[in-house]
């Protein structure tokens, strides 16, 4: 009797759920926010170097101390992350966070002098949050106006939470990595041959 | 890099997309230097290839194949002109030719708004256009913005998409860089969309192939150093360039909304989610 309705509670349970989800439209959260609003104010003092170098070893360091790298670089394997041997992650896994991490400094470059602030957030589940921010002070018709940056928060189950992914205006870093990443695996065989190319490729984009 | 480049990828696409076409129905085209033809097998090859099972581009043996004759010709044209072109004039002359051309596309924009049933952006486009024109000197300057009346952008395709026309595969064209089947017909739809398509004078002429030459290479001079970092950062410059693409392209058919229901999922929750 019992394990019937075990079951069946289960599944109301769920469609309880899938219900109170629906029915919640995306709304702020403010933990995220804060999480995103003091890492920028970290990120603005290092945009304020006028040396690349120091600016580069300072965005270096926050993606260190803030960005998940295993889990991005996991992400960008796509469905590869599955077949990948222990050797192959092992050898893939540290060549990636050099490679995002210089996607990174790329990316945020021209933000050099501007000062970036949290604007609001959307999450997409309690475990999975957007964070929007935009340039402070942008000036109308210049090309920070309508430009905005995102951020995505991952937060784990024991409420711990780290960037995910960040873009600019609906473009992601990670979903465009990823993109690449299974163009360069389907393209040299795919599988254990595809990966071994793309580690071959991000050891050369890297300098190793 | 990238967030720069994203941004305008779209738009200097949909540019290059109607000067090119604006050559093209003058007839000027076709001797445009390329590769051999490619074999139909090719392309059905490029279909059943699947190297890309989520990106939409069917046609990809093809495209790769258009792609590196676009390199070719953004190298040794497009590249050496819009350098020349940096090298003799001022910032503010090149930001006031911009706003010059894109000034120029108000009427287009303006139709598409009305197509898409946006009265309230086709107000802005036309208050910009008037605005513009006039106080702002032809175009050269932008005023509206100053008052609140940010620049949209609309042209045929995202009509078509609003529409609920499917994009099609993704197709990248030499020149034209990356678009797809919808958004390269819309392009040709665009120009008659442009009053200037209809004067047909030898002086209105002349003026069809600066404008054409000019807006290609003032677009792509903007680009330099965004398109070379992404290059230089990518391990594949052409799967890099369609993934930007394809995800600002969504963007801008919805108007800047960003729908943040259709991203991946990062992580897996899966495991989690047996503790919960």
């Amino acid at each position: 009797m019992q394990l019937s309705i075990v079951p069946a509670a289960r599944s109301a349970f769920a469609a309880v759920l899938i219900l109170a989800v629906a029915a919640t439209p995306a709304r702020a959260d403010e933990a995220a926010e804060t999480f995103v609003a003091q890492i920028l104010t970290e990120a603005n003092v290092v945009f304020k170097s006028n040396d690349d170098e120091t600016r580069n070893a300072g965005i270096e360091t926050l993606v260190d101390k803030y960005v998940d790298m295993d889990r991005v670089a996991r992400f960008a394997l796509g469905q590869y992350a599955r077949i990948a041997t222990e050797e192959q992650m092992a050898a893939y896994q540290p060549l990636f966070r050099k490679y995002a991490t210089s996607v990174y400094q790329a990316t945020l470059d021209p933000y050099s002098g501007e000062a970036l602030e949290v604007t609001g957030s959307v999450d997409r589940s309690a475990r999975d949050i957007i964070v929007n921010s935009k340039v402070v002070g942008a000036k109308p018709g210049s090309e920070y106006a309508d430009l905005v940056v995102h951020w995505r928060v991952y937060r784990a189950a024991d409420g711990a939470q780290s960037i995910v992914d960040a873009g600019a205006s609906g473009v992601w870093l990670a979903i465009e990595q990823q993109s690449t990443f299974k163009s360069v695996i389907a393209n040299n065989g795919g599988g254990a041959a595809g990966i071994d190319a793309l580690i071959a490729d991000l050891k050369a984009k890297v300098g190793e | 890099m990238a967030f720069a480049a994203v941004k305008i990828l779209a738009a200097i696409s949909g540019a290059l997309a109607v000067s090119l076409a604006a050559a093209t129905a003058q007839g000027v085209i076709g001797q445009t230097p390329s590769d051999e033809p490619v074999a139909q097998s090719e392309i059905d090859s490029a279909v059943t290839a699947g190297a890309t099972d989520d990106v939409a581009d069917p046609w990809e043996g093809f495209n790769r194949k258009m792609f590196s004759t676009h390199l070719f010709l953004d190298r040794n044209l497009l590249v050496p002109a819009a350098k020349g072109y940096r090298a003799v004039t001022p910032k503010k002359g090149r930001r006031g030719i911009r706003r010059f051309l894109a000034n120029l596309r108000a009427p287009g924009v303006f139709v598409n708004d009305i197509l898409q049933g946006e009265f309230g952006r086709a107000g802005e486009t036309l208050g910009r256009f008037v605005v513009n024109t006039t106080i702002g000197a032809g175009g050269f300057a932008d005023p509206a913005a100053q008052i609140g009346i940010e620049a949209h952008s609309e042209d045929f395709g995202q009509t078509l998409a609003v529409w609920g026309v499917d994009s099609g595969p993704f197709l990248f064209l030499p020149l034209v860089g990356p678009t797809s089947t919808r958004d390269g017909f819309g392009a040709i739809v665009q120009l008659g969309m442009d009053p200037h398509f209809y004067v047909r004078t030898p002086p209105a002429d002349i003026a069809r192939y600066t404008r054409a030459g000019v807006g290609g290479v003032s677009a792509r001079e903007q680009f330099l150093e965004p398109l070379a970092e992404i290059e230089s950062k990518s391990l594949d410059y052409y799967a890099s360039l369609r993934s930007f693409y394809l995800q600002s392209r969504k963007r801008e058919i919805a108007n800047g909304v960003v729908d943040y229901s259709d991203l991946p999922d990062i992580g897996e929750f899966e495991e989690f989610d047996e503790l919960e």
